[in-house]
């Protein structure tokens, strides 16, 4: 089912949430709200579903074209999932998942074999077959919220609402997670919105990301859109470390004012031990930190005392036989150039 | 591998570092001035209410309740005849009273729930203006002293009070006199026996002054609760599907079960022992006494020992709310007690 926001707004007194607001959401998409808290991405996600209402006259909220902003969340037949899980600690695994189906008016009720049946199916679903009878508080992080996705799944939900759903779990489980739930959504293929302030985890899972700052939305694109193309230098600085250097890079970031900021991911900038053709920026560097595979080098400029980053493969790093203090000159393979008047 | 050193694994439980902890002088000093403290203020009344009771053997003890049956075979003198009836309308009295305080506990806790579960809620679950005033006035009844409380009542619902005109002509039916009056002469079967006017100096009074003290213990049981767990459970509910009374009922009574019934225990002792609020407003009328009442009258009438019989159900049903209160927290503590997960394939 495809999903409209148009024109939604929401402040909480003095405060704007969002401000006219409008994104699109094809049927079957899994789109990301990526963006820095309190920039009103969950706010977004909460209107969306129903649970909190856009200020009165601002906007509507549109499943496949009709509009549900005055239907009670209830009504929507969406399936949120909450960032601390808000499973019923009272109720077994088994009658969680069971909750929305044992909800239905009794008329739509199906019958207690059928609802076991769906259960199980969504137990096998979410690998947690043999866990039917625990209660949540004898599962771990990763489980109760695999729990609270097939709680939500269980009302055949026409889309899928997640707001942080990794965000308490440890690094390892969270990678684990965000992959299960890529391939959860390929066979599935449940329109899903998901809210995440972790541009890693919004590049990996999402077909679109809608970056957000400041209750509005920066840019909508493919994460390779959003990563190479950003709209502005919000969007580059938020999906990445960066370097950022006054001037453009056409005619080398050297001189100051000159009326633009260019942006260089640490992994872009070059080494070189000597100066082919006079182009490169003599530095100096002043540490080198080991990070697993990569290796970050920090440098110093020694024109204007500018300390940048770089990040090289341990090959490149071995190749230079790179130590503290060596004088090196560094060289930009790739940058985006934006003009002063973009504040980040 | 002869001679390695063993090594001791440290057990990191609580319990276990609390075990090792060198019990420090001053520990022994706080454990002790408690243990002296409690002895000397609570064991022993409670030790010398018992005592006292039973000072003049159990027969007394079952006197303060139970008359002695007349002797059929025995012509009674004029004065053990009215020795006897005096005995009998003491303990008619006794009985009286405890039917009384029964009677409030079972109107009152029942209101005091709903009114505590209603006030916990609007204040954990919204955000309004005056939430803060509001939580301060649920306090109130802790601060104001009992005596001041009745006294409320006395000045709103007493003659010359705020309310006194329509109050004092109000005529109100007891609803323990329904009886059963049969169809002659009435299309309805059941009546009122008994009628009251006013409302200081009745039953109600007692009802009204004994809800207003009693009022926060369930909110204040609930608040700091419903706080911590938040809205997200109900909100998923509410996302499933499920209707505002089923949500309150599987979800936040659920949740809040333990806590309730915690706060209804601390709720109907204080209503069977409410005393200041009480007596102001009860007017000194025999049949208007509670259990607390009663005892301070056979107190005034120098029978020491039938008062500490009565105080003994007092102190009983404390010896019984301490018991359930520690069987539910163990309960609450049960629930909460996470065990820890089995590793999966995802964890």
């Amino acid at each position: 089912m495809s999903i409209e926001v148009r024109g939604i707004s929401k402040s909480y007194g003095a405060s704007q949430a969002l401000k006219d607001v409008s994104l699109k959401v094809k049927s079957g998409e899994l789109v990301a709200l990526l963006g820095p808290s309190g920039s009103g991405k969950t706010t977004l996600l909460r209107i969306i579903a129903g649970i909190e209402d856009a200020d009165p006259g601002s906007g509507k909220v549109l499943f496949d074209d009709v509009d549900v902003s005055s239907t009670d969340a209830g009504k929507r037949r969406i399936g949120f999932v909450f960032q601390h899980y808000a499973l019923f600690k009272q109720m077994s695994v088994f009658e969680n998942i069971a909750f929305g189906l044992r909800s239905k008016p009794w008329r739509e009720r199906p019958s207690n074999g059928a609802i076991r049946a769906k259960v199980e199916e969504l137990l096998t679903l979410v690998q947690l077959q043999n866990f039917a009878q625990r209660y949540p508080n004898q599962l771990s992080g990763g489980q109760r919220q695999r729990v609270a996705l097939a709680r939500a799944l269980a009302v055949e939900p026409r889309v899928l609402l997640l707001d942080e759903p990794f965000g308490a779990l440890d690094a390892t489980v969270r990678r684990e997670l965000r992959r299960w739930l890529r391939k959860l959504h390929d066979t599935i293929k449940v329109t899903t919105i998901f809210v995440t302030h972790d541009q890693e985890e919004a590049l990996e899972v999402a077909d679109r990301i809608a970056v957000m700052n400041n209750a509005k939305i920066e840019q909508i694109g493919s994460p390779e859109e959003v990563y190479e193309k950003p709209a502005n230098p919000f969007v580059y600085a938020f999906l990445g470390n960066y370097n950022l250097f006054h001037g453009r890079h056409d005619d080398t970031p050297r001189g100051q004012g000159s009326g633009a900021v260019t942006f260089v991911r640490p992994h872009d900038i070059e080494i070189l031990r000597e100066n082919p053709d006079g182009s490169a920026i003599a530095a100096r560097v002043t540490h080198i930190g080991f990070a697993g595979a990569a290796v970050n080098v920090e440098l110093v400029r020694h024109d204007d005392q500018q300390s940048i980053d770089a990040e090289l493969s341990n090959q490149a790093y071995r190749a230079l036989s790179l130590k503290q203090d060596d004088e090196v000159f560094i060289r930009l393979r790739n940058s985006h150039s934006f003009y002063e008047d973009y504040a980040i | 591998m002869a001679g390695a050193p063993t090594i001791k694994v440290q057990a990191t439980d609580g319990q276990a570092v609390r075990r090792a902890t060198k019990r420090s002088f001053v520990g022994r000093l706080l454990v002790g001035v408690t243990v002296l403290f409690l002895t000397v203020f609570v064991v022993l009344p409670v030790v010398n209410v018992f005592s006292q009771a039973l000072s003049n053997g159990v027969g007394a003890y079952v006197d303060t309740f139970y008359a002695p049956a007349p002797n059929p075979d025995a012509k009674p003198t004029l004065y053990e005849r009215l020795k006897l009836s005096a005995e009998r309308g003491r303990v008619e009295r006794t009985w009286s009273s405890i039917r009384l305080s029964c009677g409030v506990a079972a109107i009152v806790v029942p209101l005091n729930i709903v009114f505590g579960l209603a006030a916990a809620w609007a204040i954990t679950k919204f955000r309004f203006k005056g939430r803060v005033l509001l939580v301060t006035m649920i306090d109130l009844p802790f601060s104001v002293s009992p005596v001041i409380a009745g006294l409320v009542f006395v000045l709103l619902f007493g003659r010359g009070g705020i309310f006194g005109d329509w109050a004092t002509n109000l005529e109100w039916s007891d609803p323990t006199s329904l009886t059963w009056q049969g169809f002659t002469g009435h299309w309805w079967p059941l009546a009122f026996a008994r009628t009251y006017d006013g409302i200081i100096f009745t039953p109600l009074a007692i009802v009204l002054a004994t809800i207003f003290v009693t009022f926060p213990f369930v909110a204040r049981s609930l608040i700091p609760l419903m706080d911590v767990q938040g809205s997200e459970e109900e909100l998923a509910a509410i996302s499933l599907g499920a209707s505002g009374w089923r949500t309150f009922c599987t979800v936040t009574l659920a949740n809040i079960k333990w806590g309730l019934l915690y706060g209804a225990i601390l709720c109907t002792a204080r209503a069977f022992g409410e005393f200041g609020a009480v007596s102001v407003v009860s007017g000194h009328i025999d049949s208007n006494d509670t259990m607390p009442l009663r005892v301070e009258k056979l107190w005034n009438d120098y029978d020491m020992q039938a008062a500490f019989s009565v105080a003994t159900l007092l102190a009983g049903l404390a010896v019984v709310t301490l018991i359930v209160k520690s069987v539910v927290e163990w309960k609450t503590s049960r629930t909460q007690a996470a065990e820890p997960p089995e590793a999966g394939e995802l964890r």
